[in-house]
């Protein structure tokens, strides 16, 4: 609801209905949906209905080995799959005492950061849609695609590409690769002035996302929302930095901050991001070919591998928050139990309910796409 | 669930007989419009799984499947193609042959990934349903984990061509064996499964009423069928949350 064109009416109660937001529908980020109890164009409550893309992947990884589950885990956000992978791999080395090769920990953060600036793409493209803006949309995609032919000519999957392994990374980098990273980075921070003249600086979207969907810090940290949500808010917390994995510690980037919490705020710090992640990409290109030896750990043969007995919490920054897993192990071959913390249900299920009640029907699909949700990750 | 000998079969070159046979003004006339029906497909927007994620793509700038006439619909009454994009859900499945049937006749339903086709890697997952095909008539699968914009584009341009030969009819198969559809989705959902569509009625319009549209899963239902009531909608919310004014 923007304040400065709202003004209260007096509806008789025929104004009162409900309608359905979803499943199909174009303003929800994949299957999910709301209900939302309108009086006239204001919602005055929502509940939120997902399960629709439950799968039981917790019970699932209970039935099948460790190394097969590495097959299943990005499922689980389609978006960003990297982060999944290797956070589950994390914990696999975490629990078997496996030291990764430096060479690996570097290819895995170029992944890793490579997905972020296609999810990215992805959901500005999505966010700018839900204003009637589909210019954005239209290029975020098509950009978005240039780094999914990079992880094909890597890993041979545009979407899924199960690389990230136990121990290390499937393979090395081609010949020539990371000329081509840098021709895309290249290419792609050419093209953020025209993203912010078509969108960033745009009014139809300012005016459309400023003081929509306002989240306060003390209600972020409440609900356990993480990531660009709870930085929107003005908190500078980030895994990456905060808590370390692989070599980020190596490495110099900044923590996007803004102070507002509303959709705009969340859209910035996207924005800033992207750009620190291009940073980190322009780090981890010069360094990598100075860093030789093995790309994988040996690990034993992965049919009949027995993790030792214990449990595991690793935690990853992804586009959408803090992921992670906890792994336990009763000693045999199977995970015993695998907890997956999706970053998306803390903001897609009670903060998306709690931000729309009070918002206005057009500005419902503004606010979900603001928070990034993944519903996927929210059924798992 | 399904017998293999009963799914009926189009071999590739066979033309099915159409209703203008013989009269050479309805013969033109029905080419001409499996001709303009090909062209101009609308796809419905429900995105059920994660090959939906492959569709921006190959409706956007770089794969562009509007060249094909192809676009996306937001409304399931003027949508011509459903598109099952990955693994269903029992609760997914229930909302997808509600759409399926609301959509006017022709209408294709065309399964991608492997998911669809089989179960593919939820195989064991007590929540998915395994076959498409047993739930509702498939016009075209697929196969692909996830498959490539190129493999969505040309499939879509296989299904063009049927539509354009008058191969792709299997939405009367739905008519002409509601019964094992209805019998297979009691399965799932319980004997007390039913829809606001009347599809009984709609194949006696359509003039596809034939043996196996009724049977032991129609007469279960009509036992159990409840009139429609006007919808309403229950949030479950005793007092509505802090309204702003």
């Amino acid at each position: 609801m923007r304040p400065e064109n709202y003004q209260a009416v007096s509806h008789p109660p025929s104004h009162e209905y409900e309608v359905f937001f979803g499943p199909n529908h174009p303003g929800i980020e994949g299957n999910y949906a709301l209900k939302v109890r309108l009086h006239g164009d204001e919602v005055t409550a929502a509940r939120a209905d997902g399960g629709y893309l439950h799968r039981g992947f917790e019970k699932l990884m209970e039935g099948r080995l460790w190394i097969q589950n590495i097959a299943l885990v990005p499922r689980i956000c389609v978006p960003d799959p990297v982060p999944m992978e290797v956070c589950y791999s994390l914990a696999i080395e975490a629990l078997g005492g496996l030291e990764v090769p430096e060479r690996a920990q570097w290819i895995r953060v170029m992944q890793l950061e490579l997905s972020r600036i296609a999810a990215h793409l992805f959901t500005f493209g999505g966010n700018a849609a839900t204003t009637g803006m589909y210019t954005p949309m239209f290029w975020g995609i098509a950009d978005r695609d240039l780094i999914l032919d990079l992880f094909e000519e890597l890993s041979g999957g545009r979407v899924y590409h199960i690389y990230n392994i136990p121990g290390g990374v499937r393979r090395d980098l081609p010949e020539g690769y990371l000329k081509r990273v840098s021709d895309t980075l290249d290419y792609i921070e050419s093209r953020l002035p025209d993203y912010d003249n078509l969108m960033f600086t745009n009014q139809v979207f300012v005016r459309r996302a400023t003081g929509v969907g306002i989240m306060t810090q003390e209600q972020a940290l409440d609900w356990g929302v993480t990531g660009p949500n709870l930085r929107a808010t003005g908190l500078p917390f980030d895994v990456r930095r905060d808590d370390p994995y692989l070599i980020y510690d190596q490495l110099e980037f900044d923590v996007p901050v803004e102070e507002a919490g509303d959709a705009w705020a969340r859209t910035l710090v996207r924005r800033a991001e992207l750009k620190q992640s291009l940073r980190i990409l322009r780090q981890v290109v010069a360094r990598l070919p100075e860093i030789d030896g093995p790309i994988r750990a040996p690990i034993p043969n992965p049919l009949a591998w027995n993790l030792p007995l214990g449990d595991v919490y690793t935690r990853v920054e992804s586009s959408k928050g803090e992921l992670a897993y906890y792994v336990v192990s009763n000693g045999g071959d199977k995970p015993w139990r695998v907890h997956v913390r999706g970053p998306s249900a803390m903001h897609a299920v009670q903060v998306l309910e709690h931000l729309v009640t009070g918002a206005r029907i057009e500005d419902v699909a503004q606010i979900m796409f603001s928070l990034d949700a993944c519903p996927p990750e929210v059924d798992r | 669930m399904t017998d293999l000998r009963t799914i009926p079969v189009v071999a590739a070159g066979e033309e099915r007989p159409s209703g203008g046979q013989g009269n050479l003004l309805a013969r033109v006339f029905d080419e001409l419009t499996a001709f303009c029906r090909s062209r101009s497909l609308f796809m419905l927007h429900y995105c059920t799984g994660c090959g939906a994620v492959e569709l921006p793509p190959a409706m956007t700038s770089r794969f562009d499947m509007e060249r094909l006439g192809i676009q996306p619909m937001v409304t399931p009454r003027q949508a011509d193609i459903l598109l099952v994009t990955g693994y269903v859900s029992t609760k997914t499945l229930k909302r997808i042959i509600l759409t399926y049937e609301q959509m006017n006749s022709p209408k294709y339903v065309i399964g991608i990934c492997s998911c669809t086709v089989n179960g593919g890697m939820y195989w064991q997952s007590y929540a998915t349903a395994k076959k498409l095909n047993d739930y509702l008539p498939v016009d075209m699968y697929i196969a692909g984990c996830m498959p490539r914009p190129e493999a969505v584009i040309s499939g879509l341009r296989e299904l063009i061509a049927n539509i354009r030969a008058g191969r792709s009819d299997y939405w009367r198969d739905y008519y002409r064996r509601y019964d094992h559809y209805l019998g297979n989705q009691q399965r799932l959902f319980g004997e007390n499964w039913q829809t606001p569509t009347d599809v009984i009625a709609e194949a006696r319009h359509y003039g596809l009423f034939g043996p196996e549209t009724l049977g032991e899963h129609t007469a279960l239902l009509e036992q159990h069928q409840t009139p429609l009531q006007p919808f309403e909608m229950r949030l479950g919310l005793k007092q509505d949350k802090g309204s702003s004014s």
